[in-house]
C-alpha cells in the first residue's frame, strides 16, 4: 500500500538493483562530504558524481516532473537571492563590478550546487528503493530492530491515516462543515481544528491497542530479530561502498588539512 | 503489559503513529488544499510532533517530527534534506521536555496547557533556527546570514510558533477529554 505513496519508480537500472544498504551508506557519505566541502572546487566533483548517479538510475521524465519542478523553483529562487545579497550587500566597487565579480558568482553558485547535489542523491535513493526494504536494510546494517520496526510501522500507517483524513473531511462536510475562515489567519487556522482533532485523537488512542496486539504476538520478547528479506551485497554494491568510503576519507582529510 | 520506558512497545508504536500522522497531514495538506486555508496556515501539522512530544515524551516527539518530515518529503517531492528533518524533530523534542519538569498528574491542567503553548513557541524558534542556520553554516542553498534569517528562519519560525501554540493545547485538551476514565492511557 505504501508503495503507492512513497515515490518509488520501478525500473531495471543498475541503481535499482543495488542493495539499499549500500545506497544508504552512499547517501550518508555524500551528505558528510557536502558538509565538509568548503569551496566551489570541492563541490563540483560531488555535484558531478550525484548527476552521474541520478542519470544511471534512468528515471523516466514524466514521473519525475514534479520533483524537478520543485527543485528548479527552489534553485532559481535561492540562486537569485544568493547572488543579489552577496553582490549588493557585501560587494565593493561600482554596481557592475559588484554583480560580475568572480567572488560573488562563486559564492552564489556553491551553496546552490550543494543543495542540488543533496536533492539528487536523496531523490535517487527514494525513487529507486522499494519502501518495504528500508526497515530490513536498516535492521541488517546493525540498527536495533526496534528502530527499524518504527520505520516499517510508520510506512504502514501513512496511507491509512491519509485515507482516514479524507473520510473525516467528507463526514464533517456532510454535517455542514465548510472550511472557510476568510482573511483572518487565526480564523483560518481554527477552521481546520474540526478536521485535525478527531483524526489525531483517534489515532493516538489506538496506540495502546496496537502495542498490546504486538506484545500478544511476542514483540520485544527476543533480543534479536530476523528479517524475511535477506539482503546480499553484489559486486556493484561493493564498488559503491568503496567509492563512498574513499570519498568520505578524502573529504575528511581535505577538511582536516585546511583546519591545520 | 508494557514496561514504561523509552523503548517500550507502546513508545515504539507512539513513534510510528506520530510519524505516520505527521507525514499523512503534510501530504494531505499538500494534495488537498482546503478552500480558504491555503498559504497562511502553512503547516498546521507542526502541532502533531509537538503534541506527541508533550504527551508521550521527548524521544517520541523527536522521532515523529524527524521521520515524519523525511517521509512526507519523500512522498511530496522525492528527496529530503537532513537538517530540516532534525529541525522538525526538535519541534517535537522540546515540548517533550515538559516530561521532566511538570508532574505527570498536572499535564492536563491549566498549568500544563500554558507550559505546552510556551514550549511550542520555544520549539518553533529553536527547531526552525537550527534548520535555517545549519543551511547557512554548511552552505546548503544559501550563503549569507541575512538570507538565513529573513528568507528561512523568520517565516518558518513565526508560522510554526503560531500554529503550534494554538493547535497543540487544543489537541492536548481533546486528548485529555478522550482518555478521561480510561486506565493507564496517559
Amino acid at each position: 500500500m505504501s508503495t503507492r505513496f512513497i515515490r518509488y519508480i520501478e525500473g531495471e537500472s543498475v541503481i535499482h538493483r543495488l542493495d539499499p544498504r549500500s545506497k544508504l551508506t552512499f547517501v550518508f557519505f555524500m551528505v558528510l562530504c557536502l558538509t565538509l566541502a568548503y569551496k566551489l572546487l570541492l563541490v563540483i566533483p560531488l555535484f558531478a558524481i550525484s548527476v552521474i548517479y541520478y542519470a544511471m538510475a534512468k528515471l523516466p521524465w514524466n514521473k519525475t516532473k514534479n520533483t524537478w519542478k520543485f527543485i528548479l523553483i527552489i534553485v532559481l529562487v535561492l540562486s537569485l537571492l544568493n547572488y543579489f545579497t552577496v553582490a549588493l550587500v557585501y560587494g565593493q566597487g561600482s554596481l557592475l563590478e559588484k554583480l560580475t565579480s568572480p567572488r560573488a558568482i562563486a559564492s552564489a553558485i556553491t551553496p546552490v550546487l550543494k543543495l542540488l547535489s543533496l536533492a539528487l542523491v536523496t531523490a535517487t535513493l527514494v525513487f529507486t528503493t522499494p519502501p518495504n526494504l528500508y526497515a530490513p536494510a536498516l535492521g541488517q546494517m546493525g540498527f536495533p530492530y526496534k528502530a527499524a520496526y518504527v520505520i516499517q510501522l510508520a510506512l504502514r500507517y501513512v496511507p491509512e491515516f491519509t485515507a482516514e483524513l479524507g473520510r473525516t473531511l467528507e463526514a464533517q462536510m456532510a454535517r455542514g462543515f465548510r472550511p472557510r475562515g476568510g482573511k483572518n489567519p487565526l480564523a483560518r487556522l481554527l477552521a481546520i481544528v474540526p478536521l485535525v482533532v478527531p483524526v489525531t485523537i483517534s489515532a493516538s488512542l489506538s496506540i495502546y491497542d496496537i502495542a498490546d496486539a504486538m506484545e500478544l504476538r511476542g514483540f520485544g520478547e527476543e533480543r534479536c530479530h530476523t528479517w524475511y528479506r535477506e539482503l546480499r551485497l553484489s559486486r556493484g554494491d561493493k564498488l559503491l561502498l568503496a567509492v563512498s568510503y574513499s570519498l568520505g576519507l578524502l573529504y575528511v582529510a581535505l577538511f582536516l588539512s585546511k583546519l591545520a | 503489559m508494557s514496561k514504561k520506558g523509552v523503548f517500550s512497545t507502546s513508545s515504539l508504536v507512539a513513534m510510528a503513529v506520530g510519524t505516520a500522522l505527521y507525514a499523512a497531514f503534510n501530504v494531505f495538506f499538500n494534495i488537498l488544499q482546503l478552500p480558504g486555508t491555503q498559504l497562511v496556515s502553512l503547516r498546521p501539522s507542526v502541532a502533531i510532533p509537538m503534541f506527541f512530544g508533550y504527551v508521550f515524551g521527548p524521544v517520541v516527539g523527536f522521532v515523529s517530527g524527524f521521520l515524519g518530515n523525511i517521509i512526507s518529503d519523500a512522498i511530496s517531492w522525492g528527496g529530503f534534506w537532513w537538517n530540516w528533518d532534525v529541525g522538525n524533530g526538535l519541534l517535537g523534542l522540546i515540548p517533550g521536555l515538559a516530561y521532566y519538569f511538570i508532574p505527570r498528574d498536572s499535564i492536563f491542567k491549566r498549568r500544563g496547557y500554558i507550559a505546552c503553548a510556551v514550549l511550542a513557541v520555544v520549539a518553533a524558534v529553536v527547531g526552525m533556527g537550527f534548520a535555517a542556520y545549519t543551511d547557512y553554516i554548511f552552505g546548503y542553498g544559501i550563503s549569507t546570514i541575512e538570507e538565513a534569517t529573513y528568507a528561512l528562519f523568520l517565516p518558518a519560525a513565526i508560522t510554526d510558533a503560531v500554529n503550534g501554540a494554538i493547535l497543540t493545547p487544543i489537541l492536548v485538551a481533546a486528548y485529555a477529554a478522550a482518555v478521561k476514565g480510561r486506565a493507564r492511557r496517559l
